[in-house]
């Protein structure tokens, strides 16, 4: 077997670019699916019935379809349907948001629900306005319970961004790929792959392992 | 926009195929990753002291490295360490239970540590061996207690096996992108696969949840 690592080293402004394009897709893709996922929440717990429905049914839709599969309708028919080109990395940006939307909607509700009806319901005793309970008694303390769940599913997305690599989307997956159909390093460069996913991601690991302690609720 | 099933029916033995592999697929790295995980978590729990640091390692690393890179690696990068070619189905297999036994190891450790130790201490104090508490005080407890945590890893699962296509095992993601390259009709193809995913997850989903609501008595300590 012969190894020729300098094939990485070789590429390693492509990587780097790309492995930029794996962190833009993961904060752009939290930085809509976090208020989306608010919205979508609040109208499954606060609105009127047939707007719930269509909001439980979307999360319950989502949360029950493989990404991978997600990114290839999004390609493949959002344009057919919609009349509207996207580019791969609109496309990819609105799968994910999609998906992670949905899960964070789920998130938020359960971390709302968690704070017992009481509370809320003695907050409006002593005289404040359903929102000012909602504002200032529950989502305080939901906002704990919510913050652990984010900080896992930031990492999912993290990894997750590597399924857009089956529409051409230029970030890491795709990159390394590519490279290796170039050069035919296949060790090389898969490992190498790996290794940059690794060493972003650990981190991210055991931050939320910290974020988790920290923030454990104890009853 | 026009619609037309007839590709969904003329194909239906090649989707049904598919949807065939994929059960398979997920029920054999379910099962796998249920066995390895047990191992890996009773590792963590009891095993040696030099053995702690490695599993918290290969559970940690799992949890920051995309499926897709696992699975990837596995098919196209291990064969060339090894010198043996795998069929994708079987590279399928070795890395989804590879990644997902970490996330069971976890979900068995998180069990097991939720059972008081008190009762562990009570059962030492009435003579019964640590095999024996495991097997009789502990798991019979605790398993109830992972039940929700294994639903939602079954569900992952069965989602994972989607992103076997890459590697070309010819389950339904796969059979669909073949068949919606092949008629041009990606829209009844892709709908009709989101169809069959939606059926096979949503009612594990439920399922789960109802059969924890029934059994989650047993479970109290």
């Amino acid at each position: 077997m012969n190894l020729d690592w300098s094939v990485v080293a070789a590429h390693r402004g492509v990587l780097a670019a790309a492995t930029g394009m794996t962190i833009l897709l993961t904060v752009a893709t939290m930085a809509i699916a976090v208020p989306c996922g608010i919205v979508v929440a609040s109208v499954r717990l606060y609105a009127w019935a047939p707007l719930r429905a269509m909001a439980t049914a979307y999360v319950e839709l989502f949360r029950n379809l493989p990404l991978i599969l997600l990114v290839y309708w999004a390609f493949y028919v959002l344009p057919i349907a919609t009349d509207v080109g996207l580019s791969p990395f609109a496309t990819g940006l609105a799968a994910l948001a999609l998906n992670v939307t949905a899960y964070n909607a789920e998130t938020f509700r359960a971390g709302i629900g968690s704070i017992r009806r009481g509370q809320l319901e003695a907050a409006m005793a002593l005289g404040m306005s359903r929102t000012q309970a909602v504002r200032r008694i529950v989502l305080p303390q939901a906002v704990r319970r919510i913050l652990p769940v984010l900080a896992s599913t930031w990492v999912s997305l993290f990894k997750d961004t590597s399924l857009v690599s089956v529409i051409a989307v230029p970030e890491l997956a795709y990159v390394a790929m590519q490279i290796r159909a170039q050069t035919f390093r296949v060790l090389e460069m898969l490992t190498a792959m790996a290794a940059i996913y690794w060493l972003l991601g650990y981190p991210q690991a055991k931050l939320v392992d910290w974020i988790q302690r920290r923030y454990a609720v104890t009853e | 926009m026009q619609v037309d099933l007839s590709v969904i029916t003329d194909h239906w033995r090649f989707l049904a195929y598919g949807i065939g592999v994929t059960i398979a697929l997920a029920a054999a790295s379910g099962a796998a990753s249920l066995a390895l995980g047990f191992l890996v978590a009773l590792a963590r729990l009891f095993g040696p002291r030099w053995a702690k640091p490695a599993v918290v390692l290969y559970i940690d690393s799992m949890r920051a490295v995309p499926v897709l890179v696992v699975l990837v690696w596995t098919f196209f990068a291990l064969p060339i360490l090894t010198g043996l070619t795998m069929q994708p189905f079987v590279a399928a297999l070795i890395g989804l239970t590879v990644h997902l036994a970490a996330y069971a190891a976890e979900i068995y450790r998180a069990g097991i540590e939720s059972v008081r130790r008190g009762q562990t201490r009570a059962s030492l104090a009435l003579g019964m061996s640590r095999p024996q508490i495991l097997r009789r005080i502990v798991l019979p407890q605790a398993l109830v207690r992972m039940l929700p945590a294994f639903g939602s890893l079954l569900s992952i699962t069965i989602k994972d096996t989607a992103i076997a296509s890459v590697i070309a095992v010819p389950e339904i993601m796969r059979q669909s992108e073949t068949l919606a390259g092949q008629s041009f009709q990606p829209i009844e193809v892709y709908s009709f696969a989101m169809l069959v995913y939606f059926l096979i997850l949503f009612p594990v989903t439920r399922g789960v949840d109802r059969i924890y609501r029934r059994v989650a008595h047993l479970g109290r300590s």
